[in-house]
């Protein structure tokens, strides 16, 4: 019973907790001007989130390794150095993007400045993870994200063609503008595959101190909670289709994405939309700012955890403190969150291949893995995501330059 | 005293300059109270091996007493060596 | 692979360090062999710190190294209780002279309400 219960809180904190500023950003954007035609793209994404996922839980239960330790184990001193450099790097821009998220979500609900609001949030979640048990405050971003179920109402009640709808989860390419949207399909995958996630949910899965007989546990928590979560994504898409396609707008910043909720919904719908962006992305900040931490400290072979109180591992704690006032001090620059948000999410799908490969590897190793080694089915969808994960990582940087960062 | 370290990635010679490849690992024997080293693992280009893809290829171990004597970038190893 | 014939590089080198209380106090960053050419070579010692990265990886090695304060710990093999998918030690860390990076800067952390809970 308790482990529904477990299960149940698991998912729903998944649900709450699945969309970040990138999915906000790329998902209705994609939505705004291609329509439905990328939702194919979305399910792509999902399912190589939850096959990186399911492997890396399968990992850490089995092995006891993270994903940072088995970065370190296999691909060498050398790599392991450029594999930590490069994910904090990207881990940065990507904690920077999510409290600027927040922080323009607090502007909007509260009125008050932008830049005030910024150093508020920072120290806000400073003191809220340095005192707050990790499980409420889990609980609590959770249930906040859960508003974001608003935007799935506003997809139905915009009325859209489900027709075009249904047709958009076909795989196929766009006739004009090909080229913004590659660019596009490397950003929706990117930010439905965005390695915070994996190290924060292998490095989890250590702490809940998984071992095998958790291993169908794994797999639900990966299918149902990816799954779901990822049905939002949808909904966002389908919002920017069905409002802001017809109307050329082109959602740059967040409160356009909100007001989305305002058209059919009324001052609730824009409450519900304000309310879930906050505790969505605020969620977002967390996990990353904790992968951020869980990277250095597994490198270093330092004690780590976020259910361990700060002087049970000091350096760990420190290192997210740091990380915490790095991303204010990128923030007060002025640069624009969104912005940050496309270049984070496009790095990060450059250095996806870095902490894929690994894990794959180590997946398939009897001597970590025991009889629980990657079957067919893993490996078969372990090998194919390598494909793609690897040809849009080649692609980004290109696409980037070549439309501009989107903006063609 | 040398490090594990310094094995890897060095290049292991015969004493009549056939060149078997390069070290990639250390082969040992764990037991209760000791490690002792029992021989060198060689592969070609070893890059692979390095990134722990090696459990098809049969080992290719070269023990610990065929070797000759150990240089600034190689290893040497006696011409009757096992070769890989 | 026969019973307890390893790869020390694969199974030994990189992996994490427990002391006897399951705390985590380093990475083995390198291990010390005693015996040449006509011995029978031994694994005297773990190398664990900072300061050994240097050896590790070239100037990436070296930059990582200066950055991480350079630190140097050596651990005699015969402190090693098991070696599993960590290296497990007989003894706590505070003895064998790891993890002082934590130790350092824990009575700073405790200055701090709310970080004992």
């Amino acid at each position: 019973m308790n482990k529904v219960l477990g299960l149940a809180l698991g998912i729903i904190a998944a649900i709450g907790g699945f969309v970040d500023i990138g999915d906000l950003v790329f998902n209705v954007a994609a939505g705004a001007t291609f329509g439905y035609q990328l939702l194919w793209v979305i399910v792509v994404g999902l399912m190589g989130i939850i096959v990186y996922s399911e492997m890396c839980g399968r990992v850490a239960a089995v092995s006891g390794r993270a994903v940072f330790d088995a970065i370190r184990e296999r691909v060498g001193f050398k790599g392991a150095v450029v594999a930590l450099v490069s994910s904090e790097v990207v881990n940065l821009m990507t904690l920077a993007a999510e409290l600027g998220g927040v922080a323009i979500a607090l502007q909007l609900l509260s009125g008050l400045p932008y830049r005030w609001l910024i150093v508020f949030a920072v120290v806000a979640f400073a003191v809220v993870i340095w005192v707050t048990a990790f499980e409420w405050i889990e609980r609590i971003f959770g249930f906040g994200g859960l508003c974001m179920l608003v935007f799935a109402v506003v997809a139905v009640k915009l009325g859209p063609d489900w027709g075009k709808v249904g047709a958009g989860f076909v795989p196929h390419i766009a006739h004009t503008n090909r080229m913004l949207y590659a660019y596009f399909v490397v950003g929706i995958l990117g930010t439905a595959m965005t390695p915070y996630e994996v190290y924060f949910y292998s490095s989890g899965g250590i702490e809940d101190q998984w071992s095998p007989k958790d291993l169908g546990l794994n797999r639900a928590n990966a299918i149902l909670g990816y799954g779901l979560g990822g049905t939002l994504s949808f909904a966002l898409m389908i919002t920017g289709g069905a409002l802001f396609l017809s109307h050329g707008i082109s959602p740059q910043h967040l409160g356009t994405v909100a007001l989305a909720a305002e058209q059919p919904l009324g001052q609730l719908g824009l409450l519900l939309a304000l309310v879930g962006i906050l505790f969505a992305v605020g969620a977002a900040s967390i996990d990353t700012v904790f992968a951020g931490a869980y990277n250095l400290a597994q490198f270093c072979g330092w004690e780590w955890g976020r259910y361990r109180h700060p002087r049970g591992a000091p350096r760990f704690a420190l290192t997210w403190l740091v990380l915490l006032v790095l991303a204010l001090g990128i923030l007060m620059t002025g640069v624009d969150p969104v912005a940050l948000t496309e270049y984070a999410v496009l790095f990060s799908v450059v250095a996806l291949p870095l902490t894929y490969v690994p894990i794959l590897l180590v997946a398939n190793d009897k001597a970590y893995m025991g009889r629980y080694v990657n079957g067919r089915i893993a490996n078969g969808f372990g090998l194919l995501y390598l494909v793609v994960i690897g040809i849009v990582a080649l692609a980004a940087i290109p696409l980037m330059i070549l439309t501009n960062v989107g903006q063609n | 005293m040398r490090t594990l370290s310094s094995f890897l990635r060095r290049e292991v010679v015969t004493e009549s300059g056939r060149s078997l490849g390069r070290c990639f690992d250390l082969r040992g024997e764990l037991s209760a109270t000791t490690l002792r080293v029992t021989g060198l693992c060689i592969g070609r280009r070893a890059l692979l091996e390095h990134l722990g893809i090696r459990a098809q290829k049969p080992q290719a171990i070269i023990p610990w007493e065929a070797i000759v004597r150990i240089e600034g970038k190689r290893i040497i190893v006696r011409d009757d060596a096992p070769a890989p | 692979m026969s019973g307890n014939e390893i790869d020390i590089g694969l199974h030994v080198l990189d992996h994490q360090l427990l002391d006897k209380d399951g705390r985590r106090c380093g990475n083995v960053d390198d291990l010390a062999i005693e015996g040449g050419v006509g011995e029978v070579p031994e694994v005297v010692a773990i190398l664990c710190g900072p300061g050994y990265w240097g050896q590790r990886a070239g100037w990436i090695g070296k930059l990582a190294s200066r950055i991480g304060g350079g630190r140097k710990v050596t651990v005699p093999w015969s402190e090693v209780r098991k070696v599993d998918s960590a290296v497990e030690l007989k003894r706590g860390a505070t003895e064998i002279g790891l993890g002082r990076g934590d130790d350092g800067l824990r009575p700073y952390v405790d200055k701090i309400p709310g970080a004992g809970r």
